[in-house]
């Protein structure tokens, strides 16, 4: 399979700080992937790097089938985590020059722009200052400025944050949408949930080094069946003296019940009959939030 | 390049359509206007309140030329200036002064003179008012008194006071500057020429250089930059940016350009309108060779490419206003020291001092142009003080495009010094 980014034992620091730390990884041209990672883990750092827009100390970028350089950061779209525009410019400008900069003519540059506005249903607001724009629209402006230039590359950190339901499915639907365009979609977020409905592909990055990469659905199967869900009403404190139970993770309502290898979900069961009501039991594969704390709590030990 | 461009045209619409730059365009040259024709005028229309003033003569023999001689001081519509209330002297000079002094503040008199008795062989008189912050007025009771007094002692040793004035007469003596252009009376225009230009490149390149502080300073807070540095280079933004607000700059030169040539055209005669007897050496622009305007814009562009670098760095380097002030500090430094430098090289432009003063170049674009409208430096001077200032602004564009790229996207703890120099290191 061809790969969008390469990134061949990138190393990088900041003074004695080691940002990435030989962090090699390889995402799939076409489809979504979730770069995740406790704050500070270097998420941030590798995304600029991809972006050329700070230098690895060691190790070699690739870049749709290319070493990465400057040229190729037209073919890229960058959503940051931390969002902004000029906000005493026009929408219509605003967008006009981050096009500009990524080399859209000026000629094809209002007829990509007015699509996506309409798409967004923000047409209306083209010749407001950006700054007399919600908070809601402003993000909307910002993820059209990512697209507007027709990027293969498309790195988005936490592009929900801030949104209401409604925005939230349009965003996804379009980014399932540019992914079907065969686009690459690089999607950076704390949120398990949304990695787990939308991301193929993932890698954990946990104090510069990569923990854990390859597809969701290989990662999960890797830990294996050996998870509860339960949905209950009482208290189940009870458990965690249980012989077959390695991890609780009790959210009051519903929990989440790592077994110990080679335990049997049924006695767990039958420890529960009676003591509270079971309002679901399932057997399943670990939740995403559940490998990533594992993972990222075990290495700070 | 295009992407440069692209930079420089945004930076260029965005600021020259600000309100802050339309006005200061504008007022600009009103100021200058003002402060030019402003202080013509009022010194031609003061004087204008009348006094009046109780004279004690002890003597006996001053008070009536005296009073004749301040008959000759007018207010505006030509009604006398002073009115003379002759007072007879009391037995105790002392208590006639505390006497007058209530009627002074009772508002009877502006002010009394006391002349003693013994004023012809060098007694002091007295001056007393409520207000003695007006010397003109006090000056010109003065001399009047003064007048009439050495009058009366030539007399006394028979000498006719009207030969004595023509023969002590003082001496006019001309000034005039002798340049490549010839000779040229110099009126005193010449100084207050260089002392405009000198403070406009200052203030410019102060204003200009807070105009890149803050552009810098605002992309990084509002968190632009991150998306901006997706698609060029740190150094494309930066040169970008320094290049548009030059562009901005030279736009509002033209403008005051054109209007300093209207202003100098027919500026005198607006003074004239306003002011029928006004002294013009003011307006001796026309004077000035072109050759210091065009040092003038070689020197501003220079100037104010080496300082928006710095102004650059430091935007970088900051995370607000506040740090940005502290972090200024040698910046500014370096921008008003050549200012306070300026009087010793007016008085001394050619000396050891001034020489290596204006070559450095920090100092350059001020104290050079200083010394070129001044008189002309040799060649030399001139052009190594040019090179000098070239060689440091592309060091400076090196050094600061380094502690850009780096500054620009690093957000918390304010820098110290140490780490900056350690960001140029970083690959």
């Amino acid at each position: 399979m061809p790969y969008a980014v390469e990134m061949e034992h990138v190393t990088k620091r900041f003074g004695t700080f080691t940002a990435v730390k030989d962090l090699s990884l390889a995402i799939p041209a076409g489809a979504v992937f979730g770069l995740l990672g406790p704050n500070g883990a270097g998420k941030t750092t590798s995304i600029r790097m991809m972006l050329n827009i700070i230098i690895p100390d060691e190790g070699r970028i690739g870049m749709l089938g290319r070493t990465l350089d400057d040229s190729m950061k037209a073919r890229i779209g960058y959503l940051p985590e931390d969002r902004g525009l000029y906000p005493k410019m026009k929408v219509g400008e605003v967008l006009e020059f981050l096009a500009e900069i990524k080399g859209v003519s000026r000629a094809a540059a209002p007829a990509a722009l007015d699509k996506w506005l309409a798409r967004f249903e923000l047409s209306d607001w083209k010749a407001k200052k950006v700054e007399q724009l919600s908070k809601g629209m402003q993000q909307k402006i910002q993820f059209i400025a990512t697209v507007v230039h027709d990027p293969d590359l498309i790195i988005l950190d936490e592009p929900f944050s801030g949104l209401d339901p409604v925005n939230t499915k349009l965003l996804k639907d379009i980014m399932l949408e540019l992914r079907d365009k065969g686009k690459t979609i690089v999607f950076s977020t704390h949120r398990m949930e949304q990695v787990e409905m939308i991301c193929d592909d993932i890698c954990l990055i946990n104090k510069g080094e990569a923990v854990l990469q390859g597809r969701l659905a290989e990662i999960k199967k890797e830990y294996g069946k050996n998870s509860i869900h339960l949905e209950y009403g009482g208290s189940i404190a009870f458990l965690k003296e249980s012989p077959d139970v390695e991890k609780i993770d009790d959210y009051g309502r519903a929990a989440e019940i790592r077994l110990k290898e080679k335990a049997d979900a049924q006695s767990v069961l039958k420890s529960l009959a009676g003591r509270v009501r079971v309002d679901k039991f399932e057997i399943q594969e670990p939740s995403l939030n559940t490998i990533f704390i594992e993972k990222v709590g075990r290495s700070e030990q | 390049m295009n992407k440069i461009w692209a930079v420089i045209k945004r930076e260029y619409v965005e600021h020259v359509r600000t309100k802050a730059f339309i006005i200061s365009t504008v007022l600009g040259p009103v100021f200058m206007l003002v402060l030019t024709v402003l202080p013509v005028v009022l010194a031609l229309s003061g004087g204008g309140e009348k006094s009046t003033l109780a004279v004690v003569d002890g003597s006996g023999q001053v008070q009536a030329e005296f009073a004749e001689a301040l008959a000759a001081f007018k207010v505006k519509d030509g009604a006398p200036k002073y009115t003379v209330v002759p007072v007879s002297p009391a037995a105790d000079p002392e208590t006639q002064k505390a006497e007058l002094g209530k009627s002074v503040m009772g508002g009877t008199y502006t002010g009394y003179v006391y002349i003693p008795p013994d004023v012809l062989t060098g007694g002091a008189a007295e001056y007393a008012s409520r207000q003695t912050s007006d010397f003109e007025a006090i000056e010109t009771l003065n001399r009047a008194l003064t007048g009439v007094v050495v009058g009366k002692r030539l007399k006394t040793e028979g000498l006719d006071p009207a030969k004595v004035a023509a023969y002590t007469r003082p001496v006019k003596m001309d000034t005039v500057k002798i340049s490549e252009k010839g000779r040229e009376r110099d009126a005193g225009g010449s100084f207050i020429v260089t002392f405009v230009l000198v403070m406009v490149l200052y203030m410019t390149m102060f204003m200009y250089g807070s105009m890149i502080l803050r552009g810098v300073l605002e992309e990084k807070t509002n968190r632009v930059v991150e998306v901006v540095l997706s698609s060029l280079r740190p150094f494309q933004l930066m040169m970008g940016k320094i290049f548009g607000i030059a562009l901005v700059g030279l736009t509002q030169y033209s403008i005051w350009a054109v209007f300093g040539w209207a202003v100098t055209r027919y500026g005198g005669g607006i003074v004239k309108a306003i002011a029928p007897a006004a002294n013009i050496a003011g307006f001796a622009m026309a004077s000035i060779p072109p050759y210091v305007f065009v040092y003038f814009v070689v020197f501003f562009i220079l100037g104010y490419f080496l300082f928006a670098t710095l102004y650059a760095a430091v935007g970088s380097a900051s995370n607000n206003e506040k740090e940005a002030q502290q972090m200024l500090m040698p910046v500014t430094m370096c921008l008003v020291l050549p200012i306070l430098m300026m009087q010793y090289v007016m008085r001394s432009p050619n000396s050891g001092v001034s020489v290596i003063l204006s070559l450095i170049p920090f100092f350059a674009p001020i104290l050079m142009l200083q010394r070129i409208s001044i008189v002309m430096p040799p060649a030399t001077q001139v052009l190594g003080s040019i090179v000098l200032l070239v060689l440091t602004t592309f060091g400076l564009v090196w050094l600061t495009a380094k502690i850009y790229r780096v500054g620009i996207l690093m957000y918390g703890k304010k820098p110290s010094f140490g780490e900056i120099l350690k960001w140029i290191r970083y690959k």
